[in-house]
């Protein structure tokens, strides 16, 4: 049994890591070595791999989606025993009109970028940090992973407790007296935004120390060989290696960012005042305190199009990255 | 292995490793203080909780731990307990609804991963960015709906339900990580296999899951993480059949106050599945990609 | 096989959502055996759900005697308090049995009974209870809606108010005492008045030595500064508007309503940093910290006070007193919840039995000492009661004194605007003129919306 053979030959600096997005096109009975072959077609396979989630993903959102629009455009409140009247666009002009809402959206950019920036560079810099081998990796990798995986209720009301002027530690350990965090209408918002990165760095720490991992060795090897800086084997191997998995990252972190509730709600409820409301807790309000079910759908409907806006964005920036690489 | 045999510069390398390691050690610790924070609060009894200024030092307790299976309140003149919590049988739904349905995703997350990755299919772009579109609209707005549409299927309050549900939240992630695991796997490997005449699917099974272990550890453990912590739905949806932890945990509500103690005790309980299932986990999550043989 | 399978699924995802896309006319599809058990057998269940708290585990305990006396089964759900009124509304909106009693919060009343979640009660409770055995104002608060109009719809269930406690060590210390004397003019005394109490806020306010004036209902979530301020307002003369007319401006914002809120804020000076977001917790907390010499909360609240291992360091120093007057008069804040039954219970019959069994003077009297806060008027006006607990007599005094938020089914959206332009002032973000004249201008454009705005008419009264 052959083991280590030498690597294959073609590719000296990766191009395309796995062919990625340059499949082959199905193939069908014929096989390359002129063999035919039991078992299932390459078009079979796709869709016996394709449709159990495309199915499954199409039965739980067709009815709300569909629910939804249609009562965006109606002057619907679900707790009234009243059917939905018809009053077309009259809920997204009341939403777009409103100057408040305006400022949630800002007010939720704001908490979105700088909470992924920061979970982007520290998340990386862990992963860079952890990657290498020592003892009780294992153990230290796992206990890192511990503030994702808390509940982010639990996660809110602790950093209550821990950003409480008189009885939290953080004023205590850093000895910064009685300062006021997510009370104050200078720091709440930046309060939330420590508290998220907090919690989700090691979601791309670790997504980062798997696609590190995945760069090959001998690359690193190749580049020691012809005496590259590290400036240069950073950014030439191991940057367009790892860069596609934390996009999947920073996609996923933006759009759970913009989503952001349990943690406003749980630790400010969007004060002071509003000025740490954020889209989702005015949705909630809408939705569940004044039960305006209408407006609720057509204010979702709108943030669906902002994020699929930014999601439009990355993805496009995620092409040209697997493009150029 | 003599002084002679090494290589120059050892020592400098000693350092570094030592100085990485250090490092490691000391951001995990700093890094970790808040939950270190809670795991102490969950020993400490009423009036260290809330000490001005912070305790470290305390007379430590396991009254809150011993007192997660049943209601405690207090009174003027002290604490009865009225009944049970249930909390236990709550830690089982969850365990059951996050471990099943995050099989799922993950097992047709890899499938869907694999046909994105490696062939070519009309509408790709499409369908990806629609699995993507059903992680976007804030969950505030279908929760009405789901609610209908689970009344209506008879899925309200059950363990099905809520494990479909849950499937479907984590099936996007699932494909999208996935799918960018296996893109990062040469071909060269399966269409090697492939000349040596296995069929596509043992192609699939024999080469390319086995180098996915890491990606597909990952996604395992992110799905979970998310079944296992999910409030909105689980509070809604469920009442007394398949109600799961979350909901219960950030509830101490008594008539002295928030029960900081038992908050944090009934987390240390529910945080510990996750944390072994992690730490099981970590030869995958760690093992990097190798080039070795192709295993026949 | 594709395309086959494709088309079949987008047929049977549209007829889901067919199915679905008659739900908006008539969310009331009745559940196809998934919601809780219904009695069947001769026993048989009853559910009551409530917001997570220890009222609600009393309650449990006092209900296994129904259990015993009747056989039926008696469950209390408890919901946390955030999502209480989310799950309530939720489930009424879809029409399920799930609850058949419901304990609401007092504001619910006008949502419920308008829109039909509530069954109306007036008849029966006319002729089952005995109406006057209820305390007046609560019978009004958690029961009846429109108010004065004598239909109810809840039976009273826990009575609340606001009130103070406060550190009768600091009060009855000899040096506090002649300093105090030698400042103001006057005996250091619990505060009768608002102007009183900031005095002795401000003399207790000493942030060096970690001990602030008082603790005050000042925060952003769910009611809290809104509890907390429209006590103030009220004793300072303003109000919300004219029940009838629901003429706003002028009320709501008029020059009373400016200088409460304005001494609100002042006063607000004199708590704990980081205050901005105290409810009741909170309160509670930096009172049993030792942080301030006043803290003001809800009575339900108050047994653990009284108790040594919640409050070890001033379990024994501690008094309670109603909340103080203003120069245009004495109001309190309502809190509580009253019973109800659910318009889609399948037991209703079943549910009237079990609120006339638990509105039994014996069975209020067992209520009282669990700890739930009964409106029996004959136990409130009894000596056992009223020295049962340090804080039963000033909640006894509180009770006639209280007065109630809207009821009206706006009432979250009027509460929303409250909240966010009070919590404003007291932050100093806004300046009290500012913000009241802000709260009274989206309260009009509410009222307007909800069709409730009749024509203004000069010099209304007051609600």
């Amino acid at each position: 049994m052959g083991n280590a053979p030498d690597p294959p030959a073609p590719f000296p600096l990766p191009s395309h890591p796995g062919g990625g997005d340059s499949p082959l096109p199905p193939r069908g009975g014929g096989a390359r070595g002129g063999r035919s072959r039991r078992g299932l077609s390459d078009r079979q396979i796709t869709n016996l791999f394709l449709l159990p989630t495309l199915l499954l993903l199409i039965a739980m959102n067709l009815f709300p989606l569909f629910w939804s629009l249609y009562l965006s455009f109606c002057d619907y409140h679900a707790d009234r025993n009243q059917p939905a009247q018809w009053i077309g666009t009259a809920n997204y002009a009341a939403l777009l009109a409103s100057p408040e809402k305006w400022r949630y959206f800002t007010q939720t950019a704001t908490f979105v970028l700088l909470a992924v920036s920061i979970e982007f560079v520290a998340g990386f810099g862990l992963a860079l940090l952890f990657h290498r081998k020592f003892r009780a990796q294992g153990l230290l990798t796992t206990l890192i992973l511990l503030p994702m995986m808390l509940s982010p209720v639990v996660v809110g009301l602790f950093w209550q407790l821990i950003f409480d002027p008189k009885r939290g530690i953080f004023n205590y350990l850093l000895g910064l007296g009685s300062t006021v965090w997510l009370q104050d209408p200078g720091r709440a918002m930046l309060s939330l935004v420590l508290i998220d990165a907090w919690m989700w760095s090691p979601f791309v720490m670790l997504i980062a120390l798997a696609g590190l991992s995945a760069v090959p060795e001998y690359l690193y090897e190749a580049a020691a060989v012809d005496r590259a800086s590290a400036w240069f084997r950073f950014r030439y191997i191991t940057l367009p290696m790892v860069a596609p998995l934390l996009l999947i990252a920073l996609i996923f972190r933006t759009m759970d960012a913009f989503k952001v509730f349990d943690l406003v709600w749980a630790t400010t409820s969007g004060g002071p005042s509003d000025l740490t409301e954020t889209v989702s807790t005015s949705l909630y309000r809408i939705a569940f305190e004044s039960f305006d079910t209408g407006q609720a759908c057509a204010f979702g409907y709108i943030i669906l199009v902002v994020i699929i806006a930014l999601t439009n964005l990355y993805l496009r920036f995620m092409a040209r990255v697997k493009g150029e690489a | 292995m003599g002084v002679e045999n090494r290589p120059p510069g050892w020592q400098a390398e000693r350092i570094k490793a030592v100085l990485g390691i250090t490092t490691i050690v000391v951001v995990t610790v700093i890094y970790l203080i808040p939950v270190f924070w809670i795991v102490l609060t969950s020993f400490k009894q009423w009036d260290d909780v809330q000490a001005v200024p912070p305790r470290f030092f305390f007379a430590p307790t396991l009254e809150n731990y011993s007192y997660l299976p049943v209601n405690r309140v207090f009174d003027q003149s002290g604490s009865r307990v009225v009944g049970e919590s249930g909390f236990f049988q709550k830690i089982g739904n969850s365990a059951v609804i996050g471990l099943v349905s995050t099989f799922f995703a993950v097992g047709l997350g890899l499938l869907s991963a694999y046909a994105f990755s490696r062939f070519r299919v009309k509408g790709k772009s499409d369908m990806l960015f629609f699995i993507l579109s059903t992680r976007m609209m804030p969950p505030v707005v279908v929760v009405i709906p789901i609610y209908l549409m689970y009344n209506f299927l008879g899925l309200r309050d059950t363990h099905l339900g809520m494990i479909v549900l849950y499937t479907v939240f984590n099936l996007s992630f699932a494909v999208w990580l996935l799918k960018g695991f296996v893109d990062e796997i040469p071909r060269e490997y399966e269409d090697a296999a492939l000349v040596d005449g296995y069929t596509r699917f043992q192609a699939f099974c024999k080469v390319v899951a086995p180098q996915a272990v890491t990606g597909i550890a990952a996604t395992a453990v992110f799905c979970l993480i998310t079944a296992w912590n999910e409030f909105a739905f689980a509070l809604i949806l469920t009442d007394q059949r398949a109600i799961t932890a979350p909901p219960f945990i950030v509830s101490r509500l008594g008539a002295a106050g928030t029960d900081w103690g038992q908050i944090a005790a009934s987390t240390v309980v529910f945080v510990l599945p996750i944390a072994i299932f992690t730490f099981l986990m970590r030869n995958h999550l760690l093992r990097g990609i190798t080039f070795g043989a192709i295993k026949k | 096989m594709k395309k086959r399978a494709m088309r079949l699924a987008v047929v049977w995802a549209a007829l889901l959502s067919l199915a679905g896309c008659s739900k908006p006319a008539d969310p009331g599809a009745p559940t196809s055996g998934a919601a809780t058990p219904t009695s069947a057998a001769a026993g048989g269940t009853l559910n009551i759900v409530w917001a997570q708290w220890d009222p609600a585990k009393y309650l449990q305990q006092l209900v296994n005697d129904y259990t015993k006396e009747t056989g039926v089964t008696v469950k209390v759900h408890e919901i946390p308090w955030p999502q209480f009124q989310q799950k309530v509304f939720v489930s009424l909106s879809a029409h399920q049995d799930t609850y058949d009693i419901i304990v609401g919060d007092s504001q619910w009343l006008g949502r419920a009974s308008e829109n039909g979640h509530y069954v109306e009660l007036t008849d029966w409770m006319k002729e089952k209870l005995d109406l006057d055995s209820f305390y007046a104002p609560a019978l009004e608060g958690y029961g009846e809606y429109p108010k004065g109009s004598k239909k109810y719809w809840a039976v009273p269930c826990e009575a609340d108010a606001t009130g103070f406690c406060y550190r009768k060590d600091l009060f009855e210390d000899p040096n506090e005492k002649a300093a105090f004397k030698a400042k103001y003019g006057r005996d250091l005394a619990v505060p009768k008045t608002w102007q009183e109490l900031y005095e002795i806020a401000e003399f207790f306010n000493r942030p060096d030595r970690n001990l602030y004036g008082v603790a005050l209902f000042l925060g952003k979530a769910y009611d809290s500064v809104t509890m907390g301020f429209q006590q103030v307002m009220w004793c300072y003369g303003g109000s919300y508007g004219d029940p009838q007319t629901f003429q706003v401006e002028g009320l709501l914002n008029g020059p009373e309503s400016v200088t409460a809120l304005d001494f609100y804020s002042r006063l607000a000076r004199f708590t704990p940093p980081g205050s901005l977001d105290f409810y009741f917790e909170r309160c509670l907390a930096a009172y049993q910290n030792g942080l301030v010499a006043m803290a003001m909360n809800y009575f339900a609240f108050f047994p653990g006070l009284t108790n040594q291992e919640t409050n070890p360091r001033f379990y024994d120093k501690t008094g309670y007193f109603v909340s103080p007057a203003g120069p245009k008069g004495h109001f309190v804040s309502l809190g509580g919840q009253g019973m109800s039954i659910s318009a889609y219970s399948k037991q209703q019959e079943q549910a009237k039995q079990f609120l006339e069994w638990f509105a039994k003077e014996e069975v209020q009297r067992k209520w009282a000492e669990l700890g739930g806060y009964t409106c029996n008027k004959k136990i409130l006006e009894s000596e056992t009661f009223r020295t049962a607990t340090p804080f039963n007599a000033a909640f006894a005094d509180s009770l006639p004194l209280v007065r109630d938020f809207w009821a009206v089914p706006e009432y979250n959206q009027l509460l929303d605007s409250c909240q966010k332009h009070w919590n404003a002032a007291v932050a100093g973000i806004e300046e009290p003129k500012a913000a009241l004249d802000a709260t009274a201008k989206e309260h009009a454009a509410i009222f307007q919306k909800a069709g409730r705005a009749k024509q203004a008419t000069a010099g209304s009264g007051r609600s």
